[in-house]
């Protein structure tokens, strides 16, 4: 077979370039590219349950991207490039990119800084701008959220690094809270001890820090008892939906009940306790009284 | 005269081995009812179901293969209602206080979680069936609420000499604290790790921990791993027993490194 043509070449400032060294250039990037992600798949597969999905996604993708950029520079001079000379023309070039490609240098670069900062991680339930969900990827140029009723969400990485980010799970513990409201002829009391005491039956309701449970306001219809409980950031939605409705049924078992809003209206039938100063025949009494002193 | 005192206490150790605990190994078909639990495994055609009961609550799981076995033994208290933490915080029910440079050794009683395990001959390829307790489960957290930890929490009495409580609901904590500092410490809680704990039954169930006081706010705890003989001079009758290492589930799982001491950092 006739290879002759692979030595086709162009002569360059770094020597010659022929379309066998070209070949060769693309077959390393291949096969690194192909042993890169073999790698990655080793090592995620192997690290599944030693490490957190956030630091072995991190780390998966810098070697993944670190051993492409060593390779990818270190054979540049197959095609007749010195990367040496590479930074000398990096800077030009770089503003030439810079602003030919300003979002996408944006994004990564805030990638770069999301990765580092870490204010999110993969797994957090977050609400970036109106989005709320799990973050399912923090990747170079975007972040991956999927939401509470299970849509895909792509964020650019520039947008969630400049924006407000509520990360829910950011601290171990959070709180949650009710009002409750019963009448005013039941005791506020055995109320508090029946509340206090299904807080205490609940385990993820954390005993540090300590739960609530008190009168906070004298309504139109009702004495509202606010309860306050901390809980484990991932289980307190759980709780807070659990706990509701047993203290409506606890509550109820005791014969203390939430009252509809209401309005006292008392019909008086008794003329005879009509104070008599309001009383209509003196007013108009009175009037025709005036008329005859001053007006006649 | 000599005689009969190792014979008083041959007698009394009898007693306390017989008390009669599930722990132990199981050939199916079998069945084992205690405190409300009941636990059997049966065949059903070529399978075995294996069947668990506390209460209301039921668990039903089908076993294909022969020749198992089954070990029910007490494992860390962190796997029920569900496991959330590894860490166990025990509080005193009195403050202690130990001085400056001094070493002391308490007991404490800790919660028991109840495991089931299946295996091959030989305990190989052991897997965990089932977990379940029968004491109260609460959660605390240890610390600030923005960077601290979620405990499973425990109160505990503090014992100058080994306590006896039931062995399906609480465990024996042999407690060496050693003040390494020069000031007083004043202790009422002590926090773990699980993946440090060795448990050990044989009629009760044992663990033998540290807690090395740093300084007024730090503290370091850790367990005693290495096979417990029974060397509890203040209790004799355990003098003469060797209790059985416990398999526990937290050493069951792949994990990398992970530190098996804890380090109090917000105090005790």
């Amino acid at each position: 077979m006739n290879l002759a043509f692979l030595d086709l070449g162009l002569s360059t400032s770094n020597g010659n370039v022929t379309l066998g060294s070209v070949l060769e250039f693309i077959l390393i990037l291949s096969f690194s590219t192909l042993l890169a992600k073999i790698l990655s798949l080793y090592l995620r597969r192997s690290l599944k349950d030693r490490v957190s999905k956030d630091i072995r996604e991190t780390v998966i993708k810098l070697l993944y991207y670190g051993i492409l950029t060593i390779v990818f520079f270190s054979n540049l001079p197959l095609i007749g490039i010195n990367p040496s000379g590479l930074l000398l023309a990096g800077g030009v070039a770089g503003i030439v990119l810079g602003f030919a490609s300003q979002n996408i240098v944006g994004n990564l670069v805030s990638g770069v800084f999301l990765m580092a900062e870490r204010p999110i991680k993969i797994g957090d339930q977050v609400q970036i701008n109106d989005v709320s969900g799990y973050v399912t990827d923090i990747r170079i140029i975007s972040t991956l959220i999927r939401t509470y009723d299970g849509l895909l969400v792509r964020i650019p990485n520039q947008q969630v690094f400049t924006t407000n980010i509520t990360n829910i799970v950011g601290h171990p513990v959070r709180r949650f809270e009710y009002t409750i409201r019963i009448r005013y002829s039941d005791d506020a009391n055995a109320a508090i001890f029946l509340i206090k005491d299904l807080i205490d039956k609940e385990p993820f309701a954390l005993l540090n820090p300590s739960p609530s449970v008190f009168v906070n306001d004298l309504a139109d219809s009702s004495v509202n008892i606010t309860v306050r409980i901390w809980a484990p950031v991932n289980e307190w939605f759980g709780i807070k939906t659990r706990i509701l409705w047993n203290i409506k049924q606890s509550l109820e078992e005791n014969g203390i009940e939430i009252p509809l809003p209401q309005r006292i209206v008392r019909i008086q039938t008794d003329a005879k306790k009509i104070p008599e100063e309001l009383m209509p025949e003196k007013e108009i009494e009175s009037v025709l009284n005036y008329e005859d002193r001053v007006l006649a | 005269m000599l005689y009969s005192y190792i014979k008083k206490f041959k007698d009394l150790q009898k007693n306390v081995n017989s008390r009669d605990i599930m722990y132990g190994y199981y050939d199916p078909p079998f069945s084992v009812e205690q405190e409300g639990i009941s636990i059997s495994v049966e065949r059903n055609g070529e399978q075995w179901i294996y069947r668990r009961t506390l209460e209301a609550d039921t668990v039903e799981k089908v076993i294909l293969g022969n020749g198992k076995h089954l070990i029910i033994n007490p494992v860390e208290p962190l796997n029920t209602p569900k496991e959330i933490t590894p860490n166990l915080l025990i509080e005193f029910e009195k403050t202690l206080l130990l001085s400056g440079g001094a070493k002391r050794k308490i007991f404490l009683t800790f919660p028991i979680e109840i495991g089931i395990f299946i295996s091959d001959k030989g305990n190989k390829n052991l897997q965990l069936l089932d977990v379940l307790s029968l004491v109260r489960q609460k959660f605390t957290l240890y610390g600030e609420v923005s960077y601290g930890v979620i405990c499973k929490h425990w109160k505990s009495k503090i014992y100058s000499t080994s306590p006896s409580p039931s062995p399906l609901h609480e465990g024996i904590m042999e407690l060496t604290l050693r003040n390494t500092s020069s000031d007083w410490a004043s202790i009422s809680k002590v926090v773990f790790s699980a993946y440090g704990m060795k448990l050990y039954y044989e009629g009760d169930v044992f663990m033998r921990a540290h807690m090395d006081i740093l300084n007024r706010n730090t503290a370091e705890t850790g367990f005693e791993l290495q096979h417990i003989n029974g060397e509890l001079k203040s209790n004799p009758l355990k003098d003469f027993k060797a209790r059985k290492e416990a398999f526990g589930v937290y050493s069951l799982q792949k994990l990398g490194i992970v530190p098996t001491k804890f380090y109090m950092g917000w105090g005790f």
